[in-house]
Formats: structure tokens, sequence, C-alpha cells
């Protein structure tokens, strides 16, 4: 692949020439954003150009020489075991009190296999795993979505299957079960993205009628807001759900290509984010992350990417991809010889394709280190940003610097 | 011997339109019929040939999202992918193209693994599958599924691999004694060096079905010039330094491949023939319908489209009505379309694909690189009591939109309080039409009378009436003319 992206370029040649230098650049001015103004951003000002072809192609650009994210690590290898190492399909992370990492695994739901939770930490040692698909006991999932963790350690859990939100301890015991009933006077149709607030209240995003659902700890509705549209304040089949360190609520509004931000209260506060393939632009939106000095990270599933935005939605980094054979990976290779032969004779970089697989889709497909199905974006406590990617049965690791 | 009655109604031009939707799509839905009320017959088949643009089926993002199987196109979900669009989708022709070329390049999953990239093979047939024949031999020939399926990879310069260069001319484009042992050989060698990028990697991943580490990667095309033979070859009696692209241009100038191709166009969209093998030793079924259609590949520059269009216009095509078994997956799709049941991907739809399977048709998993065997060869005493089991379960469900609102139509045109026999008609009528024999018939106005008068006044709050249509509906589509389209 010959990137073209003239900021990519000139990134990359000043790291070889001077290779102190990106390292000591002034990072991002952290904005505050306690006076936001209630009111739509104007997004053809803030956005760069639609970039098309191979410009779209380079694993990173960003504006200017801001560097803001590098690229660390992966977890992960795939596995069809319905136990063990190794993920099927993850969709989601999140993180213990302590920084122990838990990745819930959507499985293959027609048949209910891999369906669970697994339990790991940074340096990719495998701590244990609980739940299991295709059922309807406290430890059976079937179509999870999302997963985040309250101050006390317990771990809850969105299926969009059976319409309720699973509760349980940091050693997988069921705790609770929440959503099933008393919901707005029925279950919750189809919910999807999890998020937890510093008091313990749930924000849960219900795909199946557009809105948001705040919960109080025991699960009682305490707000619901939202509704069909793509107005501001209405949803398109809404995905992920994240809250940042002011509480503020971003929601990935995923069929109407945007995140939308709210207030505590539901109140709308701005909106960014268009349907495209530039800088700033998205295609399906399914994640949105948020670190502590606000910068956003959204999962631009539709286009296999990530955006990396400023407090207030301006484009500030793509990222493609760049993953390395992980621990388990590299594992798995030390005793399968002839794949491990086959591969150093091979040329997995990115390639030139025919005009007919030159979509996001078809070039995460042929591409072995770039996102394919980047489902989910979350930052640990290090401020350190994981990408969920359920086609490629992984988790790429970015430093957020 | 029975005589066959028409449940006339539909006037004579819808009559045919129906039977074009049974041929070109799957089936001739109520609702599809009244799409292309007003138009001709001859309209009708220009909208097919040339569907509107902004026409629709499910959603891609939408099967992705729920299903990540879909995104990852694992094995069957793979050709679950693609029934959902053939039974979403508003251009049926469009996919009953690639089902055509599907049975014909028959590439199977259970070799290559990958089903990714048959998926792109079947994307392939929708974006080419009607257009000049040379271009859409030369895609197969670039093709990373039908290269690894028949080992294009190990066609090396100076020790070569016939795989490919065989089955291009049997199976694909001219069939058995219009070629020779030495022509096979030239053809193999003027395909040396077209092969798949990183293909031993991914020939050994296909091989132990692989998935590690991170998943599947597709395919896609590479040649490679410095393992291609160079050299001077003689093919089909031209001599040059000919490359695959000289190959097939060479192959599609032959008057074999008019008939062949043109003979695979009538089996599939006409009339049942014998299997592919017996075609070198059996003469076609109406010779004089080959010699038009190839007449039309050779006067349109081997356009497929301009052969179809000629097809559905000749008076051989408009007179062969029920004259081919329906197919598994016509069975399936046509169902599906049918009741309406399938508004958005679910888990159900690998059954249905599966139920395909057992009748004898699972998408991705051709018996061999002969593809499957039609006609007769599709129904026995096994298949057909799946082919019944799966239409009635589904075609007798009230509950599914599509099914009550044929039901709707039905004491619509026979009103509530219809003699036995108009409430068999109407049935038939819309359900398809489907033709019934003498005895068909009179077993099923003897089903519909079992209770005494009809009576629908209550419709559609009547369970004794549901249970009617349901008996009746579930009835007509275990007879044996069900089976025919």
């Amino acid at each position: 692949m010959i990137c073209t992206d003239v900021s990519y370029e000139v990134e990359l040649l000043v790291s070889i020439a001077v290779g102190w230098v990106l390292s000591v650049v002034t990072p991002v001015s952290v904005e505050t954003h306690d006076s936001l103004p209630p009111v739509r951003l104007s997004h053809r000002l803030q956005f760069g150009p639609i970039r098309t072809g191979a410009m779209n192609l380079c694993n990173r650009h960003q504006v200017g020489t801001k560097v803001t994210v590098e690229y660390l690590k992966t977890i992960g290898i795939k596995t069809q075991s319905p136990r063990g190492r190794g993920f099927l399909f993850p969709y989601d992370v999140a993180f213990a009190s302590d920084g122990q990492i838990y990745a819930l695994n959507r499985g293959r739901v027609r048949q209910g296999l891999g369906t669970r939770i697994q339990m790991f930490n940074y340096d990719e040692e495998w701590l244990g795993e609980f739940g299991e698909g295709d059922g309807t006991g406290p430890s059976n999932f079937q179509l999870p979505v999302s997963i985040a963790f309250n101050s006390k350690d317990h771990l809850h859990v969105s299926d969009e299957g059976l319409g309720e939100i699973k509760v349980f301890d940091r050693e997988g015991t069921p705790v609770a079960q929440l959503g099933k009933a008393g919901v707005d006077g029925g279950s919750l149709k189809f919910p999807t993205g999890l998020a937890i607030d510093g008091d313990d209240n749930l924000y849960v995003v219900e795909r199946g009628r557009n809105r948001v659902h705040k919960l109080s700890p025991e699960g009682e509705t305490m707000l619901i807001w939202g509704e069909e549209g793509d107005e501001d304040g209405q949803f398109d089949m809404p995905w992920g759900v994240t809250i940042d360190g002011d509480g503020l609520v971003y929601i990935a509004d995923w069929r109407n290509d945007r995140i939308q931000k709210f207030t505590p209260e539901g109140e709308f506060l701005a909106s960014f984010g268009e349907s495209g393939t530039g800088d700033g632009q998205f295609h399906r939106p399914s994640s949105v992350a948020v670190d502590t000095r606000g910068t956003i990270y959204v999962t631009d599933w539709g286009n296999e990417r990530v955006q990396v935005l400023g407090p207030d939605g301006e484009f500030r980094q793509m990222l493609r991809g760049e993953a390395t054979l992980s621990k388990w990976a590299e594992e798995w290779l030390d005793v399968n010889r002839d794949e491990q032969t086959a591969r150093d004779g091979s040329d997995l970089r990115m390639q030139h394709l025919p005009k007919h697989l030159g979509t996001p889709y078809q070039i995460g497909a042929q591409t072995e280190h770039l996102f394919w199905g980047p489902v989910s974006a979350k930052v640990d406590g290090k401020d350190r940003l994981y990408i969920s990617e359920h086609s490629r049965a992984r988790i790429q690791i970015y430093a957020t610097n | 011997m029975t005589t066959l009655v028409r449940s006339v109604r539909f006037d004579q031009e819808t009559l045919l339109i129906a039977h074009l939707l049974r041929r070109a799509g799957f089936g001739a839905t109520p609702q599809e019929l009244d799409s292309y009320r007003g138009m001709s017959y001859s309209d009708v088949v220009e909208a097919l040939l040339d569907p509107d643009p902004s026409s629709t089926t499910m959603p891609t993002d939408i099967i992705f999202r729920l299903f990540p199987e879909y995104h990852a196109s694992l094995g069957i979900d793979a050709c679950t992918n693609w029934a959902f669009r053939m039974i979403t989708t508003e251009n049926p022709l469009e996919e009953k193209k690639i089902l055509f070329w599907h049975g014909i390049f028959a590439t199977g999953n259970d070799k290559l693994n990958n089903p990714l990239t048959i998926l792109r093979q079947i994307d392939m047939f929708r974006r080419v599958g009607t257009d000049r024949f040379d271009d859409l031999l030369l895609e197969l020939s670039k093709d990373p599924a039908m290269l690894i399926f028949l080992d294009n990879q190990t066609n090396h310069s100076g020790s070569i691999n016939e795989n490919y260069g065989r089955e291009i001319l049997e199976l694909f484009s001219l069939g058995v004694g219009n070629y020779n042992e030495d022509d096979v050989k030239e053809c193999a060698r003027a395909f040396t060096g077209w092969s798949v990028k990183n293909a031993e990697y991914m020939a050994l991943q296909g091989q132990k079905d692989s998935i590690w580490p991170y998943s599947r990667i597709a395919w896609h095309y590479e040649y490679r010039a410095d393992d291609h033979d160079d050299g001077e070859k003689t093919f089909l009696g031209e001599t040059g330094n000919f490359n695959g692209e000289d190959i097939v241009e060479i192959i599609c100038r032959q008057d074999a491949a008019a008939q062949f191709i043109s003979r695979h166009l009538y089996n599939f969209f006409v009339a049942d023939e014998v299997p592919v093998p017996a075609w070198s030793d059996t003469p076609a079924r109406d010779p004089k319908a080959i010699a038009t259609l190839a007449k039309a590949y050779v006067d349109s520059d081997h356009s497929i489209k301009a052969m179809l269009r000629v097809l559905f216009n000749s008076d051989f095509f408009k007179e062969a009505t029920y004259k081919k078994y329906m197919g598994p997956v016509e069975m399936i799709i046509g169902t599906l379309r049918l009741t309406g049941e399938v508004d958005s991907p679910g888990l159900g739809m690998f059954s249905a694909i599966e139920e395909a399977g057992y009748m004898g048709q699972l998408l991705f998993y051709p018996p061999s690189v002969e593809g499957w065997h039609s006609g007769e060869e599709w129904v026995n005493s096994g298949t057909l009591m799946d082919r019944v089991n799966f239409a009635a379960s589904h075609i007798g469900n009230l509950d599914h939109p599509g099914i009550r609102d044929l039901v709707d139509r039905i004491v619509a045109s026979c009103g509530t309080q219809p003699s036995p026999k108009d409430l068999v008609d109407s049935t038939l009528q819309l359900l398809g039409p489907v033709y019934a024999s003498d005895d068909t018939r009179a077993l099923l106005i003897d089903l519909a009378s079992r209770s005494g008068a009809v009576n629908a006044s209550a419709y559609p709050d009547s369970a004794e009436f549901d249970k009617l249509m349901s008996d009746l509906l579930r009835m007509i589509v275990s007879t044996r003319e069900y089976q025919l389209i």
C-alpha cells in the first residue's frame, strides 16, 4: 500500500528523521465543556474534506501534527470452542476496579456457541470465564450486546434477545436481573448499549423503541427520553452509549450516522457527524467512548474505522487498525508450524484490490491488520483505548497520549 | 389420464406474467402481480431485465448488525445472507440469474472453507451475470473461489495442473465432444500464473479449515507473470502465444459455446433437460428453441441479457407453463416470499436454508463441480416429504402476513358464502396460479365441502373459516401439481 495521505507521510518522515520529536509534540489542548452551547455544531466548518480512495486506506491520518492515539498491542485469537481462551465475536469489554479486563463474546448465536464472558489482564493472562448462550437461566445469554461495571464491581450485561440486563459479581455469580419487567410497564425491547454513571445509575439504549432509559441502581425507571426520527433528540436504531467525566451522555445514533450528546436529564446538547466516508462523517457508528481529557472515540463500524474527535466533536485522527500478533496468536502459531511457515512466506500488508473490492468492508475482509467489525470503543483507567473487533476476534489497544 | 383445468379468473396477460415471474423470479405473489398491474407482458420482461436501480432489498447493514456471523460470513451463514436478498428483493431476476450461474459454475465451500470468497463470487454473478458471456467467463477465470476450487494455484509454467483448463471447456463453456485432450493441455498452459494472493497460505488455511489467528482472510486474484507459460500454443485450431484472456475470447467465438449456453438457459428457464453429462449423446428437447437462442447469442455479441430477452418473449417459453419441477431453493424462497414472514434478519433463516439442503440443494455446497441435477431428480420419496412439510407448515399458517393477505383476497374474490368450488378455484388462482387436475380439484372441493356450506361471513374473526383455509392451503401445496412451475 502506498499511502498518499500527506499528513500521514509527513508524520512518518518526521518520526523517522527525528524520532523523539513526536514524543514531545505538545498534546492537544484539553478543553472543558462546562458551558457547552445547546445548539447543533456546524460540521461543515469543523470537518475536513471527504477523503476517498488511497487516502482513506492509510492506517492512520490526523489533522496537523497533533498526535493523540498510538497503537500499543492486540489481545485475542479466534476460537470456535465453547470454552477456553480465545474470542468468538467479541462485542465489548469492561474493566473491574483493579483493571482486570472482561470481554463479552456474542458467540455464534444460531447455535448459542461460545457466548460467554472471559476474564484476562493487559499482559494477556487468561483468568477464566462465565456464562453461556442459548438459554434463559441466570447465567444464560441470547444476544448480549454490552457490558459495564458499577462502583461495586458488579458487571451489568445487556441482552437484546432476552430484553433484560443481567448483573454478576466479578467472579461471575449472578446477582440480579433488571428490565425484564417493570420498565415502562414492560420488558426492554432490544436493549443494546449500556453505561453506568458515578452514582451507579444505568443508562440503557433501547433499540427497539428508539429511546434511552435511565435506571436507578435497583433498576427502577428514573427517566426515559427519545423517539424514532432524525431530529435532535430522536434516534434511529441507536446502539452504544457512554458517559464522560462530567456525567454527560453520548449516544451512537446508529442509523442516523451521528453521535448525540445529552445532559444527565436527557436534554439535548449537541450532535456531531453526518453520513459519509470523510473525516468526521460516519456510516453506522456503533459505539462511543470518552477519555479523561474529553477526547471522543467513535467506532465508525460501517466504515470499518475508528475516529478520534475533540471534546466538541471536531475531527482529529483516523484509525484504520494496526493489529499485530497477540501473545495467544504467537503461541498458537508456535505449535502450528505449517501455518507459521506459510504465513512467513506471505505478504499480508494492504494490497491493491480491484475496484469492486474497494469498499471498507471488503478491504477489512482482505487485510488482516485493519479493523474489520470494530464494534466497541472503551477506555480503561489508564486512558488506554480498547477497540473490540467482532469479525477478527481480537481487541486492539491504543495509548491516548 | 386426467384433464388439466385452469382456475380461470386472471386474464391471459396476467397468467403469462405469473408464468414469467415463476421462472424469472421465485413465484408470483399477489403483491408482485399487483406491482405489474397495467403493464404488458413485454414491458414486464424489460422491467425484469433492466430493473429500477432504486428498488430495494433487505439492507445489509441491518443484517450485519443483528448477526455478526453475516459480517464475517461463516459457512451456511453466508448463503443465508444471500437468501435474505432473494426473499426480499424487488428485482427477482437479479437473484435468479445468480442461482442459474451458481448451478453451472458450481463452487463448493466444503473444499474452500472460505464462504466469504464464495459470497464474492455470488456478487460477481450479480454484477456481470447478464453481460457478455466473454466478460463473465473472464471474471470466472479470475475468481479466487473458482481458482482454488479447481486448484489453479498449482498450475505452474512447466508443470501444469489441467483441472481448470478441463472444466472451463467441459462444464463451463463448450461441453464434451467440442475439444480434445491437446486443447485441455494448451488451455491449462494459458492459465498458468492465474492465482490468488498468498495462494499457498490461503489454500493451506482452506485445506485445514483454519480460522486462526484472526478469522479467515478473504481472497483476491493475483496474476503471477513469472509463473505464466508465455510460449506458443495451439488451441481449438488457432495458434499464438495465448494467455487466459485469449483463450476466453476463442472459446466464446465457438458455435459450441452458443449451443451450450443456450441449452443451459433453456433447461433453467424453460423446461427440464437431461443432466449435462448426457448432452453429448442426447438431442436437445427443443432444437429450434436452442437454435433461436444461439442466434441471439451470436447476433448480440454474446450478450446473456439479449438471450434472455429473446427467451422470455418467445412462444416456446410462453407455451412452457408447468413444465419444470420447482427446485428446492425455488421452493424455500418462493414460499417465504409468499408468506411475508421474513421482514428482518432472524434465526429462522438458518433452518430454512438447511431445509433446502435436505431437499437436495444446499447453497454453496454443490455435490460436485458439475452442479446439481435438476428436473425429476429433485423429487423422490424423501425430498417430497420435506417439500410438502415445509410448504404446508408455512403456507398453512394464517398468522403470516402474506398468507393473511392471500386469504383476504380470496374472500374478496369469491365472497363470504362461496360455493366450495368457487373457494377452491379462487384459492388455486391466487396461489400461483396453481393448475390442478380434475381429480385433484375434486378432492379439494370435497375437502372444502366437508363441514357443509362455506361460511366466511364472520371473517376475519372466524376460527372455523381460518381452519378451513389452512387445511385447504396445506392440501394444495401437498399436491403433485404444486411441485411444477
